[in-house]
């Protein structure tokens, strides 16, 4: 860069003109109320978006958040598609389902959630690391974000991991309505320097400074391959939203005066006027026509599809090894053989090999595709998230079932919600796999099941791993999935090995399903009872239905579904027309779990007379003394006590 | 390199799900001639033999002796020699264990089960009190209190409790069946009724049984008849249960039945009665019919039929009947058509009396197989002369005739024997009766 020419150019004032004529329209066009929801401008903060937007390569890519429209112009240059989007058309850049806060174009990003985007933009990158293509990107968070926790689990991250991403804080010095000093404590810049990342300050009065520091700021992440944080001083002139603005008037009016827009008004009138007049009439005709535009149709965003479920049924076999090592040989033939499989989590590298030794020898096999994280699940998913969407097939490892609360806004906010967002332009294959479940005492934090929290999220697959037919089988299907998938396995079941008892007289059989509906069933007879478990308490239920039968007088079927986020409703609706008697029993306690949710669907199915139970944890935290866990879990004794009085 | 004909189970009879391969007539892979006999299958009633309808090399997919459901393929000819051959044909007849992949519909069509047989605590329970061998179960793989009852011919818990009725007459009689139950209870019927079909198939399916009917005049009957009759009054059923009893000893092809070896004749002579009082249609036995009074006979009429009442039944009173009286006379029937139970040559069925004529219709359906009209004709004669026997003119002229020795009366010996004419000790001619005969 040649420091001796001036580096603004009217080029540059011409984008910061058209960013903020664009954004005043909005809320023009807002107040006309032709534009639904909500618009967040950054009228005063052009120049950060065109310091750093504008001086990215193609390649790069941007994640940015709910004040995203002067990035998003400053990098894709997309003037028409932002303004359709935000009008509500199809043909925005997102057919108008994302709108303001959700935009997505050329390895462009944002999301309404604050601090989320961070991890996720830091797997983005990691990617691109992987791939060793050159290219890196930029998070613009706002000051307000600084209060996330997900920032500081990814600035360790980048820092240790050297992630070539740029971290640009736009201090607006108020977070929405509250003035900085009100919840921010000590130094932003410090913050970064904490964790040994490079830091930059600059602000958009001065921005000439800001653009050559921008330059120097990007142009180092790409050629160390390292994090830096920047620190952009700027002043939203406008309302947090519309019309929300508390802010002290002279404050504003000061700042107004400052406006670098505002006094190259002053300074040349004459440009000024020539350029945006140019921009408005662009801008008014581009409104003009597309206001004249369709919506999207509900059925290119939303179609009901009905799965059905396989019909043939196979034997099960025993295979004399556990389940862990099973699952252990699906992941060290991956990651030796596909570039695309990244395996991270807590504790993962060998010889240790993770907390339930799933990740046995990985790091030693591919030591570049297994990360070992710090414990940071909220990060760990976001990163797993972003090297998903740069196409990688990433597994993350959550170490206990209990801490995906810690990853469930990576999960519901994020990689629930890509695909359908960004107008199905992306999609986030990320895969998520924990150990459920209790009966190894390790009380109330590392034994609940949590499933009723993780099987109810759109377009997110939850799996239930049994110890009834190879989990590989499970694992490549999952590797196939363009959408989230949650892997649920047990504790429990780790080290069992496979379908090595069968109750007397019963028939073990798996479907050919993509995720295998099991079912144990009586031999000749007909069943008179249906009880559907999974996971866990598959195994436990399988082993208690010889005593079923001979104290209840019932025959039981066992229907063990994989995939429990979609239950087989057919096939249990017609194996219940049988028996009229359905039981689910479940690890989790029973309201508003899964079993509810597959009564309801059993319910709206069958015609008839159906005697439905639910079995289920007692709703409390699990107790780690044995005895009460005995008794807080479903056991045997619990478990057919409650079908006689319920059945019998 | 073409199939030329698939050979499967045939369909032969509508009870008839399996049939057992009994001949096969060639090796697998031999030449076989259009009009062959290829293999032959034995039904429960007939052997039947296939023909190849081409000429072809034949292979095999089972095996003589085993069993086979309808429909199974069993046999293929082939245009080449070694086509279709498989390493190691189908021999297992249990089509269960075969299975590489079943599908929907298959399921649980498996009926044959030739692992062993667990039970649930209530039907061990059960069975105990019933005193049932486990071996009855042979073939089943569960077996519950309901399988047990069932075997025990006391309806099933599941049935009970779907025709419970409220307990008076008229809430049974004006409250409107609900849809729902009404179906409900439809469909429980099915596996009992089905049970009932299948027992009376075996003799009627063949469609070879033939029924007579004879008349009998009972004017006055019951004037005696209640006089000795502890429990059953204005009933015929104790009398002919003994009457029928004793001519039954004599014509032993009414104590037999049709079996694929043979006639098979019954030792015993265990007189089963139809009753059905709530709780479904059961045939009691009442052992060794012959051996027993009139007496003796009414009382098991009553002790059966208050252990049909109480659910008490064992198997034992229900099997082994070699002959049964259905009586529908209190239902005030004018005639009827019985079926013949299963292992049964013939049935007797006691119609209603006729009040103005004083007079009633006995009927028997006999198993043409077993015996022929006349036999049963000379039967029915017999048993109608014994039964008219205990009308008022016989019993007052048995009233004048009195044992010396006790005083009774030889209307009220019915022991059937009759009393002994004699020389009492002061030299006139008497009676004496053969209980103070035997006591002498």
């Amino acid at each position: 860069m040649d420091s001796d020419k001036q580096v603004i150019t009217h080029k540059h004032i011409k984008k910061a003109i058209q960013i903020r004529r664009v954004e005043e329209k909005f809320l023009e066009l807002f107040s006309l109320g032709k534009l639904n929801g909500t618009v967040h401008t950054c009228v005063g903060q052009e120049f950060s978006a065109i310091a750093f937007a504008g001086q990215l390569k193609k390649k790069d890519f941007i994640f940015s958040n709910h004040r995203c429209h002067g990035h998003y112009m400053a990098f894709t240059g997309d003037v028409r598609g932002l303004i359709a989007e935000l009008l509500g058309k199809a043909s925005g850049t997102c057919g108008g389902i994302g709108s303001s806060q959700h935009l997505c174009k050329d390895n462009f990003f944002s999301n309404g959630i604050q601090g989320g985007i961070v991890p996720v933009a830091a797997g983005y990158a990691l990617a691109n690391k992987l791939k060793n293509n050159g290219a890196v990107g930029i998070v613009f968070i706002g000051d307000g974000t600084l209060g996330e926790g997900a920032l500081y689990e990814t600035m360790n991250i980048l820092s240790k991991w050297k992630i070539p991403m740029l971290i640009v804080c736009e201090n607006n010095f108020y977070a929405q309505s509250t003035p900085q000093h009100v919840n921010l404590s000590g130094d932003i810049l410090a913050r970064a320097a904490a964790f040994n990342i490079t830091t930059y300050r600059g602000n958009t009065w001065d921005p000439e400074s800001l653009i050559q520091a921008a330059g120097e700021a990007i142009e180092n992440v790409r050629t160390q391959s390292e994090p830096a944080f920047f620190l952009v001083e700027t002043y939203r002139l406008n309302a947090h939203s519309k019309g929300d603005d508390d802010r002290d008037v002279e404050e504003v009016a000061s700042f107004l005066e400052k406006d670098y827009l505002n006094k190259f008004k002053l300074q040349s009138p004459v440009y000024y006027d020539i350029y945006q007049s140019g921009i408005q009439s662009e801008i008014d005709s581009i409104v003009e026509e597309v206001l004249k535009e369709e919506d999207l149709h509900i059925n290119s965003y939303y179609k009901k599809i009905e799965n059905d479920v396989n019909k043939e049924w196979i034997p099960l076999e025993t295979i004399n090894k556990r389940q862990v090592e099973l699952i252990n040989n699906f992941f060290k033939e991956k990651i030796s053989k596909r570039d695309d499989c990244v395996f991270l989590g807590e504790d993962v590298l060998s010889p240790y090999g993770g907390a339930f030794k799933v990740a046995k020898d990985l790091s030693f096999i591919r030591a570049e595709r297994v990360f070992s994280t710090p414990i940071s699940e909220a990060a760990i998913t976001g990163i797993a998230n972003g090297l998903a969407l740069n196409g990688f097939k990433p597994f993350a490892e959550i170490m206990f079932g209990d801490f995906m609360t810690l990853a469930l806004d990576q999960i519901v906010n994020h990689a629930s919600k890509f695909y359908h967002m960004y107008n199905k332009k992306v999609s986030c294959p990320v895969v998520i796999r924990t150990p459920m479940g209790g009966r190894r005492g390790y009380g109330p934090t590392h034994s609940q099941t949590l499933d009723k929290f993780l099987t109810g999220i759109d377009n997110v697959k939850t799996v239930s791993l049994s110890t009834f037919f190879d989990p590989a089988i499970i694992f490549e299907t999952v590797y196939q999935e363009k959408h989230p998938v949650l892997i649920l396995e047990n504790k429990t079941d780790y080290g069992k090995k496979i379908l090595t008892t069968k109750a007397k007289n019963f028939i073990y059989e798996r479907n050919k399903d993509k995720y295998p509906i099991v079912r144990i069933r009586p031999a000749v007879s007909a069943p008179t009872i249906t009880i559907v478990a999974y996971g866990g308490m598959a195994d436990y239920v399988a082993g208690c239905l010889e005593e079923i039968f001979f104290t209840t007088d019932l025959i039981p079927e066992l229907i063990i579904p994989s995939l429990i986020s979609e239950w087989p409703v057919d096939l249990i609706a017609n194996a219940v027309t049988v028996t009229e008697r359905l039981v689910i029993i479940e690890e989790g306690s029973a309201f508003a779990g899964p079993g509810s949710e597959l009564i309801s669907s059993i319910a709206e199915k069958v015609e008839g007379t159906v005697k439905f139970k639910r079995i289920a944890a007692y709703p409390v935290p699990i107790p780690s003394v044995k005895s009460l866990e005995n008794i807080v879990l479903p056991g045997k004794d619990r478990i057919i006590n409650e079908i006689k009085e319920s059945f019998c | 390199m073409a199939l030329l004909q698939n050979i499967t189970v045939p369909l032969l009879a509508v009870n008839d799900n399996i049939l057992t391969v009994v001949e096969i007539s060639f090796k697998q892979g031999d030449l076989v001639k259009k009009g062959d006999t290829v293999m032959v299958f034995e039904t429960s009633k007939t052997t039947y033999p296939v023909e190849a309808e081409v000429e072809g090399y034949i292979q095999y997919y089972c095996k003589e002796g085993n069993d086979y459901e309808v429909n199974h393929k069993v046999a293929c000819i082939y245009s080449e020699k070694n086509e279709g051959a498989q390493p190691s044909p189908l021999v297992n007849a249990n089509p269960a264990a075969n299975k590489i992949a079943t599908t929907e519909s298959q399921i649980n069509s498996a009926v044959i089960w030739d692992g062993d047989t667990v039970f649930s605590k209530a039907a061990l329970s059960l069975m105990q009190n019933g005193g049932i061998e486990q071996s009855v179960f042979t073939g089943k793989d569960f077996v519950t209190a309901t399988d047990v009852n069932e075997k025990m011919g006391i309806a099933s818990n599941a049935m009970k409790k779907n025709n419970f009725v409220p307990e008076t007459k008229l809430s049974k009689n004006k409250i409107a069946p609900i849809p729902g139950a009404a179906t409900e209870v439809a469909k429980k019927l099915t596996s009992s009724k089905k049970r009932e079909i299948e027992y009376l198939s075996d003799v009627q399916s063949a469609g070879l049984t033939s029924t007579i009917n004879i008349q009998v005049e009972v004017e006055g009957i019951f004037e005696r008849l209640n006089n000795s009759m502890q429990y059953l009054k204005n009933s015929l059923l104790p009398i002919i249960i003994y009457e029928t009893a004793r001519l039954l000893q004599a014509n032993k092809l009414l104590n037999s039945f049709y079996s694929e070896e043979g006639i098979v004749e019954y030792k015993e002579v265990n007189i089963g009665f139809a009753v059905d009082i709530d709780k479904g249609l059961k045939v009691l036995k009442i052992p060794l019919t012959n051996q027993k009074s009139i007496h003796q006979i009414e009382s098991d009429i009553i002790l059966l039929s208050e252990k049909y009442l109480d659910d008490k039944l064992q198997l034992d009173d229900l099997t082994g009947i070699s002959f049964t009286i259905t009586d529908l006379s209190a239902e005030g029937v004018a005639f009827f058509r019985p079926l013949i139970n299963s292992m049964n040559g013939a049935i007797l069925g006691i119609s209603a009396i006729d009040e103005k004529l004083q007079r009633c219709i006995l009927t028997i359906t006999f198993d043409h197989r077993v015996t022929e009209g006349k036999t049963v004709a000379v039967f029915l004669r017999e048993l109608k002369d014994r039964i008219e026997s205990y009308k008022t003119d016989d019993y007052n002229k048995a009233n004048k005739i009195n044992c010396f020795k006790c005083y009774a009366t030889l209307s009220e010996d019915l022991g059937g024997v009759g009393f002994i004419s004699c020389v009492q000790p002061n030299g006139k001619e008497g009676y004496i009766c053969q209980r103070c005969l035997k006591g002498f």
